[in-house]
């Protein structure tokens, strides 16, 4: 049995890069989604918070902005500023695309 | 058949910009009035257009006038320019003059004498009304080269030094040929470096003519006595700054952007910008996004992070993390926001270099 529950131990799972958009309002919290649920809200929450941040970093900076795209090697983050809250895209990269060349809006 | 000469108007104010051309177009000769409202949009017309006169003012935000200046006297030698100002600092008018300004005069003299001041313009529109090239000063070569590499230009330049006559070709900012004193390429090249000074004249490129220089123009200058002897004698440490920023500017006159921030990752370093006035408040704003971004990054494991892109109805910002430094520039709206990281990457690449 020993043997048999060596063989069943489970595998480490392949950590998947959450994709699809969510809007949240201006105080973080998370309205509606197309995120898998596959993501934990948590994990939304934190992308919420630390996006709202950047607009209001920019706003403070008397640079307000419009959009903003963090651009990772695996992944995009696209936002737009909606009065206060934000319209979030989660656009992960495939690795065997031919690479965008910026920010491009989702 | 006569052509109309044109006068450049670059000021932040769009009310004075409309009182000077109602203005101008009192001026007998008729000439072409034409405005700018940026230090950019005024050099990217002057690229565009032939003008011959070029009225700037001074304080204008991103890029003021001295800086649009110091650009103007390098890369159109044969644009006649004046400067009108608000500014009645001494200062400002012995700094205009020293970057070989025309005429320098106070916006309120200019209403006052407004007949003197049509007349002043008048006058530089008709001097040297044989057209070509005005320049006759001794110029350091180097420094005509050079401005022509980083302005991407495809031209021949004809050097005149006392009996000789030389020519160098450029196309798209690569040195192609050159020719002087019955030699041609690398060796003519050498040639002319070691005339000190010089009359020059930029002609009409030629894009036929076939390449026979094929090292980098910063290689020849290295190998040249004349680098060596730059190198070994470099001028004072103000006229070097002022040297580098002219070079910076126009470079980010060139790509079409509107402005660039330097951002040491050290926060005790100070941030260095051209183009632009409120360098620590957008550093301060870059320095919290990016530690923003790699915290998420981090909690996402979304790979390093590569560029961070922003937008609003005035403006295009890229930030760029390259190394110990990061990189915002500032492009206009109307940009074509595809190519901006491509573009914003070899703007920085060789920035601090």
């Amino acid at each position: 049995m020993g043997l048999l529950k060596w063989f069943s131990s489970p595998r480490p799972t392949v950590h998947k890069l959450p994709s699809g958009s969510f809007t949240v309002d201006r105080h973080g919290k998370v309205m509606t989604g197309t995120v898998g649920a596959d993501c934990p809200p948590s994990l939304l929450a934190d992308i919420a918070k630390e996006i709202l941040s950047v607009f209001r970093a920019a706003r403070a900076a008397q640079m307000p902005l419009a959009e903003v795209s963090l651009d990772y090697a695996g992944l995009q983050i696209s936002a737009r500023d909606m009065q206060g809250g934000a319209i979030i895209f989660l656009s992960p990269k495939n690795p065997l695309a031919t690479p965008s060349s910026t920010g491009a809006k989702p | 058949m006569e052509t109309k000469h044109k006068i450049l108007v670059l000021d932040d104010d769009a009310d004075w910009l409309d009182t000077c051309r109602d203005f101008l177009a009192q001026l007998p000769s008729q000439p072409e009035i034409r405005i700018a409202a940026s230090g950019v949009r005024a050099l990217s017309m002057l690229d565009a257009q032939q003008f011959r006169v070029l009225i700037c003012d001074l304080k204008m935000p991103r890029m003021d006038g001295l800086q649009v200046l110091s650009i103007v006297r390098r890369r159109f030698p044969g644009l006649r320019t004046v400067v009108l100002t608000g500014l009645q600092d001494d200062q400002f008018r012995s700094r205009a003059y020293a970057l070989g300004v025309d005429l320098f005069w106070l916006k309120p003299d200019m209403q006052q004498n407004s007949q003197m001041f049509l007349d002043c313009i008048e006058s530089l529109l008709g001097r040297d009304d044989a057209g070509g090239f005005r320049d006759t000063q001794a110029k350091n070569l180097l420094d005509v080269i050079q401005m022509e590499c980083l302005a991407g230009n495809s031209s021949v330049l004809r050097i005149t030094s006392g009996n000789s006559v030389a020519k160098i070709w450029f196309h798209h900012g690569e040195l192609v040929d050159a020719a002087a004193e019955g030699a041609d390429g690398e060796a003519a090249f050498r040639r002319i470096l070691k005339w000190k000074s010089g009359t020059f004249e930029s002609l009409s490129a030629e894009p036929e003519h076939v390449r026979i220089i094929t090292k980098s123009v910063g290689a020849l200058l290295a190998e040249s006595e004349q680098g060596i002897e730059k190198t070994a004698n470099p001028g004072s440490a103000e006229e070097l700054a002022q040297q580098k920023l002219v070079e910076h500017l126009a470079a980010i006159a060139v790509a079409g952007a509107e402005f660039l921030v330097s951002i040491p990752a050290k926060k005790e370093i100070a941030a260095k910008g051209w183009g632009i006035k409120n360098t620590e408040q957008l550093a301060g704003w870059a320095r919290h996004v990016e530690k923003t971004a790699r915290r998420l990054g981090e909690i996402l494991s979304a790979g390093p992070l590569v560029h961070i892109a922003g937008q609003n109805l005035e403006r295009h910002l890229l930030l760029l993390p390259q190394g110990d430094k990061t990189y915002v520039v500032g492009w206009p709206a109307e940009a074509i926001s595809g190519h901006l990281f491509e573009q914003s990457k070899n703007l920085t690449q060789s920035w601090d270099s």
